[in-house]
């Protein structure tokens, strides 16, 4: 995956590299290329999740309207 | 018409004349002699005597010109007929239709000419209406019209609301009251109509109709309490069928304390009053949107809620775990390299020591044989006439030249004579 498309593929395939580190599976060579793409998707998946919450933020009021019966 | 007072003319005096009024009355009547009356109650006042005043039934309050009897039962006659009444479980009350028992009894004082009761029978006027009541709704059930608008599909969100109501009057007040103050988004359709007399079936009936064309949850008839005549129309059997004949399911809110109405007994359902109409649908629609947004939008927002600091979380830890592997990695990656380094350094000296061993070992086998410690001991070295080394006398003849080396130098030799064997 070149780039990060969804959030759950790109959790799982996180997951997936934090595990490799974990069993030690990456070798020296490896470990720029994952760490570069853990942090790639990392970065795009709090983009992503600020960007929600800010339209979050503007629908709550709307939302709040209604569940607080006004 | 004026006429001139002759000479001839008996002129009275109030009282005679109202002793002339009260001999005529009791010489038709018979003094104190009972009769019958039946009326509907239209005023009751009570404070130890009863004061009612009795209309005829089935006439409206509106109507200027209906005849009212003034009656009265004294404190004496009425505790026993009270007594008799609270035992049936009937209170007299505005809108029943009674027949009393008494006479008449001119009060001249209050220039009134009244009826003062000595009896009362409550059961068999209130039998009466009610047989006739029953006739009707008989024919109604026959018919199948009793149940017809009950089976109309009531929506959930009654909020499209067409209104059978006379504008100003209380029970109009009191239902749109209800609805308007909500803050829900009823829409009102009125029709006006007259909600008492003669005239006001048949307008109820084109009111019905006329919205029932529309496109609206409910339709409601309201109306404030009022007198049994008042309220007739609502018992009209016109009106009746044209609530059960209508698509639009019809709710009633028709405000007496006594019996149904036909109206409500055909109509989908009915509240007591109007204020109680308006009081329930309001809770409806209340309770749907309870039901069907508010808590569903708290949930979505608790759900959001969770969602966004799940993932958060999860971001963060990852990050971290991210962070930690990577630093172990490396960590592990470099003790291994110095681990390797060392266990180098080390191999590299044994392999250094052995080696000078080796070279010791070697230095002294080379020192055993060297030549010049042979010579020393007394050895010699014969090469031939080309210089080759002699270690045989094969190599040999009588008559060669060689060369004998020894310790400090060599000499020039010839051989003279051959020992030893050939092969």
């Amino acid at each position: 995956m070149s780039d990060v498309s969804d959030w759950n593929e790109a959790a799982t395939e996180l997951d997936e590299i934090v595990a490799s580190f974990d069993e030690g599976e990456v070798s020296v060579d490896d470990l720029f290329a994952k760490l570069e793409r853990a942090t790639t998707i990392i970065e795009a998946l709090e983009a992503r999740l600020t960007a929600t919450k800010a339209k979050v933020d503007e629908l709550t009021p709307r939302i709040a309207k209604v569940a607080g019966g006004e | 018409m004026v006429s001139d007072l002759d000479s001839d003319d008996t002129v009275f005096e109030v009282g005679e004349f109202y002793q002339l009024l009260t001999a005529h009355l009791e010489s038709s009547f018979g003094r104190r002699r009972p009769h019958w009356v039946r009326g509907e109650v239209a005023k009751v006042y009570e404070k130890g005597h009863v004061y009612v005043d009795l209309v005829d039934a089935g006439s409206a309050s509106s109507d200027t010109k209906r005849p009212v009897l003034n009656a009265h039962c004294w404190a004496t006659p009425w505790a026993p007929i009270k007594r008799r009444l609270a035992a049936e479980g009937i209170v007299l009350k505005a809108g029943m239709v009674v027949s009393f028992f008494g006479y008449v009894d001119v009060y001249a004082p209050q220039g009134k000419i009244g009826f003062s009761i000595t009896e009362v029978d409550v059961e068999g006027l209130l039998g009466d209406v009610a047989r006739r009541r029953a006739e009707l709704l008989a024919r109604l059930r026959e018919a199948g019209l009793l149940d017809t608008n009950k089976q109309r599909v009531f929506s959930p969100v009654p909020l499209r609301v067409g209104l059978v109501a006379s504008p100003g009057t209380e029970g109009y007040q009191d239902f749109t009251g209800q609805l308007l103050s909500s803050g829900l988004a009823f829409a009102i359709t009125l029709v006006k109509t007259l909600v008492q007399g003669e005239a006001a079936p048949s307008q109820i009936v084109a009111a019905l109709a006329a919205l029932d064309r529309l496109d609206l949850d409910v339709i409601a008839i309201v109306r404030g309490g009022g007198s049994k005549g008042d309220l007739s129309c609502f018992d009209d059997e016109s009106v009746a069928r044209a609530i059960a004949g209508c698509r639009t399911p019809v709710v009633t809110g028709i405000g007496h304390t006594g019996d149904e109405s036909v109206a409500d007994l055909v109509a989908h359902h009915h509240a007591i009053t109007p204020t109680k109409l308006g009081e329930e649908l309001v809770a409806q629609v209340a309770r749907w949107r309870e039901d069907r947004l508010q808590r569903p939008s708290q949930r979505l927002l608790a759900y959001g809620e969770d969602l966004l600091e799940g993932s958060t979380s999860y971001l963060a830890e990852r990050r971290r775990t991210m962070i930690f592997a990577v630093r172990d990695r490396l960590r592990a990656e470099e003790r291994h390299l110095a681990a390797t380094r060392e266990r180098l350094v080390r191999e590299a000296r044994h392999l250094l020591v052995s080696a000078a061993q080796g070279l010791a070992g070697q230095r002294q086998l080379l020192a055993a044989y060297d030549p010049t410690r042979r010579l020393a001991q007394g050895w010699s070295i014969v090469t031939d006439a080309h210089g080759s080394l002699v270690r045989s006398i094969e190599e040999l003849t009588v008559g060669d030249a060689v060369e004998v080396l020894v310790s400090d130098g060599s000499f020039r030799s010839t051989v003279v004579e051959m020992k030893g064997t050939r092969t």
